[in-house]
């Protein structure tokens, strides 16, 4: 199996010491619910972009039609956030690499697989990382850190501080381990939906491998369903020696198997094709590997205790 | 979405690859004239193997074309129904068949650009090339392919956002040296419709043997014309007899996997996500519940991010009272919901005072695999109790 990775990005690009961030979209519903609750949980916006729509403020922040006029007024900016249609993220996602921005979380969900295949290859060029297309958000409780709808209104309600990274394909979930691990006495050091596309700027293994220079993460709990090939990447970084920490996974989808033919099922990855990417097939990989399996999603906090 | 081989042929034509004079019939229409014998009858399904399966025929005159047109429609090939049958020239080569293919690829993130040659003797010695290429800028390596031919596939596959164009065969013409595209499995990329108007595809089975139900059907119509939130654009009846109507790719994924694990069997698989209106779900809900057999239903999610929960289970109630108004359903299952999320204390306030459905309400503290272990004993107890 051919794998390509992403240019090895530095924790400084996915967690920088001063995060200030840029919204793309500043002006539609979803940045308008999103600002309010990013801030008051102590993140940094300084600027939004909308074409056309410069020179309004929206929730306390000065709006620009470009990124580089928003630069150029307010200052350096080191994260993106996008709320921009999914037929429009290509766009801004280029106009945003292109102003020099290492660090660009794409929300839009049905971005076109092309699109997709674009904004990676540029990325790569650039150095820069790219979270989504799909993503829920992104979150370090520990620097009040918040960026998309990851958590809603009230992510203190979900996510605590503590030593435990949440990578997950869906955003639902990542909230949902966040809780359990909150129940159980842990905290999240990092948490970031990372969508469950075809191609996806970054995989579960791309963050296990940065994170793996995060001095706060201890061990990370990956969440990943039937479909593509994010397991089998982390299972060949895990033999390889590229992630070392431990690593809890919970993989879902297995009743699928049940059913007498494949269909697609929960995410756009989530799709069986030509009989690989099977739960079963992709959990086996995983323990082979060293990394502890989650039967079941209760289980985890009692296999994270093996390993903190 | 799946093209038909006439379909992906359509878009070779219009992207510059030569293809086989063709003639698609669906129905008994009279056989066209204008192909020679002797010509290939070959059937349309979304699937391969049909040359294994008995659906390709070559007829050498009129009479056998007209039995094997007749033999062919209507009929369901690998649980594939047969939707037409492409009337195809029989083109001479004496090239090898070459196998090439591009994919939008998830383990290079990268377009895998594949091409081996799999006929005639000596394929040993021939390597297979797997090459990852860029989508905007393709550099092609060396094959005995001419590389011009490969740009025009290349084309056809980039401007029809694929995520996959497969040509098996393609071959080179004796006569003309033309290279021709004999076969063609093309896979659209869902997310690209909007940018292509053009796209104007009729629906079609997405398994084998897989008839869609009038359910699904219903599910499916709910996203149209509304695009805040999606509800029900998957939509699967199965065997067993608690509806489900869970909300989140993953969370449903993981209730279906807990339910299962249980012994309880779902009656269907379905989903909601990304803050649907009330009226989404409301809908969703009278599609679940119109299932006849129930004993119990299970409304369960993720502790959600943005979606709310009020307004969402406030659609489920008035399903379940239109359901029983207007479809004349007792719908006197325990309905278990575990929910939690933006609203959810006005939702909780609200639920508390409906009491004409047999609720069992829980939030975060209950985990989904809990909720998973008390919707199996509920609906363990109905079953008994109604000597199901």
């Amino acid at each position: 199996m051919h794998i390509e990775r992403n240019m090895p990005a530095e924790i400084k690009k996915l967690i920088p010491d001063n995060p200030r961030v840029l919204i793309q979209g500043a002006t539609g519903k979803e940045a308008l619910r999103a600002i309010p609750a990013m801030r008051s949980y102590g993140t940094t916006v300084v600027a939004g972009v909308t074409p056309g729509k410069g020179g309004q403020t929206v929730e306390g922040v000065p709006v620009f039609n470009t990124v580089r006029e928003a630069i150029a007024s307010e200052g350096s900016v080191n994260m993106v956030v996008q709320f921009v249609p999914p037929i429009r993220a290509l766009t801004a996602t280029e106009e945003s690499l292109e102003a020099g921005i290492p660090f660009i979380l794409i929300g839009a969900e049905k971005v076109p697989v092309h699109d997709a295949l674009r904004m990676v290859k540029m990325a790569r060029a650039k150095g820069a990382l790219l979270i989504g297309p799909s993503s829920v958000g992104m979150i370090v409780p520990r620097k009040g850190l918040k960026l998309g709808m990851i958590g809603g209104d009230t992510p203190t309600r979900t996510f605590s501080e503590g030593s435990i990274a949440v990578l997950s394909k869906s955003g639902g979930m990542t909230s949902e381990i966040a809780h359990l691990l909150k129940k159980s006495g842990l905290g999240v050091s990092f948490a970031a939906g990372l969508g469950g596309e075809r191609i996806p700027g970054t995989d579960l293994a791309d963050a296990l491998i940065i994170l793996e220079e995060d001095p706060s993460t201890e061990a990370s709990i990956i969440f990943g369903e039937l479909g593509g090939v994010a397991e089998e990447h982390v299972a060949r970084a895990v033999k390889e020696g590229a992630i070392k920490k431990p690593v809890v996974s919970f993989t879902v989808g297995e009743f699928v198997s049940l059913l007498p033919h494949a269909m697609p099922f929960g995410h756009t990855g989530a799709m069986l094709e030509r009989g690989k990417g099977g739960v079963k097939e992709k959990r086996a990989l995983l323990k082979e590997a060293g990394v502890l399996v989650a039967e079941k999603f209760d289980d985890i906090p009692k296999l994270l205790a093996g390993v903190l | 979405m799946n093209l038909y081989e006439f379909e992906g042929k359509e878009l070779l034509k219009a992207g510059g690859v030569t293809v086989p004079r063709s003639s698609l019939l669906r129905g008994a229409e009279e056989l066209p004239k204008s192909i020679p014998y002797p010509l290939f009858a070959k059937t349309q399904i979304l699937s391969g193997g049909r040359m294994e399966a008995g659906g390709v025929v070559l007829a050498k005159e009129s009479a056998a074309l007209g039995e094997a047109v007749e033999n062919f429609l209507g009929k369901t090939i690998k649980g594939w129904p047969v939707i037409g049958v492409l009337l195809e020239e029989k083109v001479a080569y004496e090239s090898p068949e070459y196998f090439v293919s591009f994919t939008a690829d998830p383990d290079t993130r990268r377009v895998l650009f594949s091409l081996s040659d799999k006929g005639g003797t000596g394929v040993e010695d021939r390597p297979v090339i797997k090459v990852p290429i860029d989508v905007d800028t393709p550099e092609f390596p060396d094959t005995p392919v001419p590389s011009d031919v490969l740009k025009r596939l290349f084309g056809v596959f980039t401007a029809n956002d694929c995520i996959l164009l497969e040509v098996n065969p393609l071959v080179q013409n004796a006569k003309s040296e033309e290279w021709v595209a004999l076969d063609a499995k093309v896979v659209l990329d869902d997310s690209a419709f909007p940018r292509h108007p053009k796209w104007q595809y009729p629906e079609r089975p997405s398994a084998p043997d897989h008839k869609v139900s009038p359910r699904e059907v219903r599910a499916r119509e709910i996203d149209r014309g509304d695009h805040r939130g999606t509800a029900g654009s998957t939509y699967l009846d199965l065997e067993g007899d608690i509806a489900m109507l869970p909300s989140g790719g993953g969370a449903s994924l993981t209730a279906m996997d807990a339910l299962n694990r249980l012994g309880g069997k779902p009656a269907n698989y379905t989903e909601y996500s990304g803050n649907p209106t009330g009226e989404k779900v409301k809908q969703l809900v009278s599609v679940v519940v119109s299932k006849p057999g129930l004993s119990a239903l299970w409304v369960v999610g993720a502790v959600a991010n943005f979606t709310d929960i009020n307004e969402t289970l406030r659609g489920l109630i008035e399903g379940l009272r239109d359901a029983r108004k207007e479809l004349g359903l007792p719908i006197d299952y325990p309905v278990v919901i575990r929910r939690a999320g933006p609203r959810d204390t006005e939702a909780y306030a609200m639920l508390s005072e409906v009491k004409d459905f047999d609720l069992h309400v829980s939030g975060e503290e209950t985990s989904i695999e809990e909720s998973a272990k008390k919707i199996v004993a509920l609906a363990d107890a109905y079953r008994k109790k109604h000597a199901r």
